[in-house]
């Protein structure tokens, strides 16, 4: 999914793997450019950057060497590279672990220090380049799934975070386009040793460049898988002997997409142009023209369409960039425009910096039903009474105040305290719902029991539905299921299993 | 065999372990949300398997095979004819032990259509756990670390050189899985570390403590947390009268519910002489076996058998050790399987079963190398 898991390598390593690229013009202010590289596909709330890889937004110059059958975009000039790398994870004395911190090496060699997950990002003195790093929603949806066909399904990636370099930059003082206004931009993680050394060691992990040229493109069933050979060659530069290999891929593979409504709109020549400028993969921006939601990919198009780009091309948070992209393969804008069921990310872009949004906090619910004896009235005068004693594990329960809003401390028989409030009680469906106040590492905790006739006897319902607050993880999990589990099997023992 | 030098070798710069553990467990946690909430979405149940697999294997957590089993039932109800279904309940059985099972499993998935590659690499791991035919699986082996040289072939080809007592070609295929290794997760690198302390350890028939601790340290560095790695590491310790040490990475361990961490504090408690302190131990460590044997017998088998056939035991806890022995040995007929079963039977003293298991197991390995380093060329009956 744009790149999310392209390669073998990347599938063994999620925080090395690039899943995204996005160039685009500020919102907050025209005069600067925004890039955003996203790594480490369906990250958890915890996920951290690795200390041992380095991951570079790379922008160079671009001229453009073509047009129609011709048409193709060359690097020239200097790389512009913007490295980040990431500290190990330090403790205090009581063990607990710091803010990961990292640094942003600027092309200049200008070092800024930054701290992971602050929201304001960093700035340089003369507030020509602000950072970011962190734990974002991921701003990527695709509703394309290839199951023998394309097949169009909601949003494969909704609810999903990644981690995120957000870079702003002046264009005038960072980018000078003066010089020429176009530029090629990729995104790559490498191993902590210098590309241009002799050490053996050097790694590439993974880069991309436009979204989904591995897995949309370069991956074709029944055939070889390329991913990994592509992810590891030199961004800008792809080795000469890998070429007609990756050349003759790329054409069997657009040719495939053409005929995806049994109609042949890209020709030959106009087929091999496309070819030529998916050789040279990088995100084109124009930065001195406006980009939009809808922009991406005007560049190249307008290149084989031997007419002059109108827009900054380049790839904004919001943009249906996979519609546009598959309309583009499968009928090179002469059809009707593949819209899947995906048309926004879990949390859109925003407006300001850093322009991703925060991350979502998934809860763990588990829910667990049994089937009794006895009828619904005789187990709700139980599990319809905040104030019962029921459950094995309590060995105290003590009330404070009445109706919606009492509190419940529990003492369980090991000595733990929990305090609870009740938050909703329905006499006519026979449901309760309580919040937990205290005594476990939830920073969201709701519970709710409920019995339902079911034949002559009932189904008891219970469900909790958490959230870990820092790293309570696992423990928790267990923690819940034990109470929950514990609890059903002595209700089961008191009303009788049903046959 | 240069046993006395310690080769350091190049062990690469990863990620930190603190920071690879944190991403893990945070990545997990996120599938299962995932899976609650769409259980169709293509890969995440193949990822579950992974880190739950991770779970088990380095943090001895155990509640990982509960959920893959509950998760292996819930498949099967709703996608009994999906190929990835039954990939998921033979790697399940795998690592529960469930071998029969798995290959039922494996058979299935092929028939609908399950890759190749897939297939055949759950099939020879299958055969390595069962014991197949030694020289047949060798070949084998390295045929396939041949065609695909993944770090995981290396090391499991490695791991059968070790139990050939082939210990030079098991260290050099082990130390060439090291090398190639040009990822950033220190899990791999962790597991080959392991294994180098197992080998130098408790396989090299002249072991080199030295050698060992220097590469179960290494794996504790990689992944603290590293439960099999820091029992081992603190057995050493142990063992050379270095309690402090010992004591700091069991303790540092006790979270993990390993019941072995409880039976090495036992016997340190008995080394310094506090015989209740060691008793309370001793329970502990008995009753976590139990608990593990109700829920996964065939995964814990080998291991209880062991606490259980350990010096010092009551007769009645020999007889429990040398049945769990035996219901291993049914499960997996491996040379080690065989040896553990004869301890047992000799412990209680069941001399005619011993005499049959070692006619067995000279049936079935006597032209093995690792037969002549086995407890069965020291005896006759």
């Amino acid at each position: 999914m744009s790149d999310h898991i392209d390669g073998p390598r990347s599938i063994g390593d999620p925080p090395t793997d690039v899943t995204d690229l996005f160039a685009f013009k500020s919102p907050e202010n025209p005069d600067r450019i925004v890039f955003v590289a996203n790594f480490f596909p369906f990250a958890g709330q915890s996920a951290l950057f690795s200390n041992a890889a380095d991951y570079s937004i790379v922008v160079r110059q671009v001229t453009q060497t073509g047009m129609g059958t011709k048409a193709g975009f060359k690097p020239i000039g200097q790389e512009l590279r913007f490295t980040f790398q990431f500290d190990s994870l330090q403790s205090h004395d009581d063990g607990k672990l710091h803010a990961q911190k990292g640094t942003c090496r600027l092309p200049d060699g200008r070092l800024l220090s930054l701290t992971v997950g602050q929201e304001s990002g960093v700035t340089t003195s003369d507030s020509t380049v602000r950072v970011f790093a962190g734990l974002r929603s991921d701003p990527f949806f695709v509703g394309w799934l290839r199951d023998g066909v394309w097949k169009p399904v909601k949003n494969l990636i909704e609810g999903d975070n990644i981690l995120s370099v957000v870079l702003e930059v002046d264009t005038s003082k960072i980018l000078h386009p003066q010089d020429g206004s176009l530029f090629g931009v990729i995104a790559e993680t490498t191993s902590r040793v210098s590309k241009n050394s002799s050490h053996a060691n050097f790694q590439r992990y993974d880069w991309v460049g436009r979204p989904e040229q591995t897995n949309f493109i370069l991956f074709m069933p029944g055939k070889t898988d390329l991913s990994d050979l592509w992810n590891q060659q030199t961004p800008f530069a792809l080795s000469q002997e890998l070429i007609p290999l990756f050349r003759q891929r790329l054409t069997d593979s657009l040719s495939q997409w053409d005929r995806n409504d049994d109609k042949q709109q890209w020709d030959d020549a106009s087929l091999e142009a496309h070819v030529n400028i998916r050789l040279n993969d990088f995100l084109l921006i124009d930065v001195a023209k406006p980009t939009s939601d809808t922009s991406y990919l005007e560049i190249e198009k307008s290149a084989i369409e031997a007419r002059p780009h109108t827009t900054g091309g380049g790839r904004t948070l919001n943009a249906k960039d996979i519609d546009i992209l598959v309309t583009w393969l499968a009928n090179r804008d002469q059809g009707p425009f593949w819209q899947s069921p995906a048309t926004q990310a879990t949390k859109p872009g925003g407006t300001r910096f850093p322009y991703v949004q925060p991350p979502n906090l998934e809860t763990t619910r588990i829910t667990r039903h049994i089937d009794v004896q006895a009828p619904p009235e005789r187990v709700w005068e139980i599990i319809g009474d905040f104030g019962s004693v029921w459950h094995p594990l309590v060995a105290n329960l003590t009330l404070t105040g009445q109706g919606i809003g009492q509190l419940r401390r529990i003492e369980t028989v090991d000595g733990k305290v929990f305090v609870e409030r009740l938050s909703g009680r329905d006499e006519t469906k026979k449901v309760l719902n309580y919040t937990m106040i205290s005594g476990i590492p939830a920073d969201i905790y709701e519970g709710q029991m409920s019995v339902e006739p079911n034949g002559s006897g009932s189904r008891i319902s219970w469900t909790i539905n958490f959230r870990h607050a820092g790293m309570a993880g696992f423990i928790l999990d267990i923690t819940i299921s034990t109470l929950i589990y514990t609890g059903m099997a002595a209700l089961q023992a008191k009303f009788g299993s049903a046959q | 065999m240069n046993a006395k030098n310690i080769r350091f070798a190049y062990c690469p710069t990863v990620t930190q372990g603190h920071i690879a553990i944190l991403n893990h467990e945070s990545a997990l946690a996120h599938y299962w949300s995932v899976l609650s909430q769409w259980p169709e979405r293509p890969g995440t149940v193949l990822q579950i398997v992974e880190e739950e697999s991770k779970r088990s294997q380095f943090f001895t957590d155990v509640s990982a095979l509960d959920r893959l089993v509950a998760l292996c039932r819930a498949r099967y109800a709703t996608y009994p004819e999906q190929p990835e279904t039954h990939i998921l309940a033979a790697r399940t059985a795998s690592i529960r032990h469930h071998f029969d099972q798995a290959s039922t499993h494996v058979y299935t998935a092929q028939k609908l259509g399950a890759a190749a590659d897939e297939i055949e690499e759950i099939r020879l791991t299958l055969d390595q756990a069962t014991g197949g035919s030694p020289e047949a699986l060798l070949t084998a082996r390295e045929a396939y670390a041949r065609q695909r040289p993944s770090l995981q072939n290396l090391v499991l080809l490695a791991a059968l050189y070790a139990e050939h007592y082939e210990i030079e070609l098991a260290e050099q295929t082990y130390l060439q899985a090291l090398a190639s290794y040009n990822e950033l997760s220190p899990f791999p690198l962790a597991w080959i570390c392991f294994q180098l302390g197992m080998l130098w350890g408790e396989t090299a028939p002249d072991t080199d403590t030295e050698q060992a601790t220097y590469w179960y340290q290494q794996a504790v560095d990689y992944l603290p947390g590293y439960t099999h790695a820091s029992v081992h590491l603190a057995e050493i310790y142990l063992n050379a009268g270095d309690h402090t040490q010992a004591l700091a990475l069991l303790h540092a361990n006790l979270q993990s519910g390993d019941p072995e961490v409880f039976w090495r504090l036992e016997q340190i408690a008995y080394s310094q002489g506090h015989t209740q302190e060691a008793q309370r131990y001793h329970a502990l460590a008995a009753d976590t076996y139990e608990r593990l044997l109700t829920r996964h017998a065939l995964a814990f088998a080998d291991h209880a058998a062991e606490f259980y056939l350990s010096e010092g035991n009551q007769e009645q806890e020999l007889q429990r050790g040398f049945c769990l022995a035996k219901l291993n040995l049914s499960n997996r007929s491996t040379l080690r399987a065989f040896e553990l079963t004869y301890e047992g039977a000799c412990a209680v003293g069941d001399l005619v079963q011993a005499s049959q298991i070692q006619a067995q197991a000279r049936n079935k390995f006597g032209r093995d190398k690792a037969f002549g380093f086995s407890v069965f060329s020291e005896r006759s009956i």
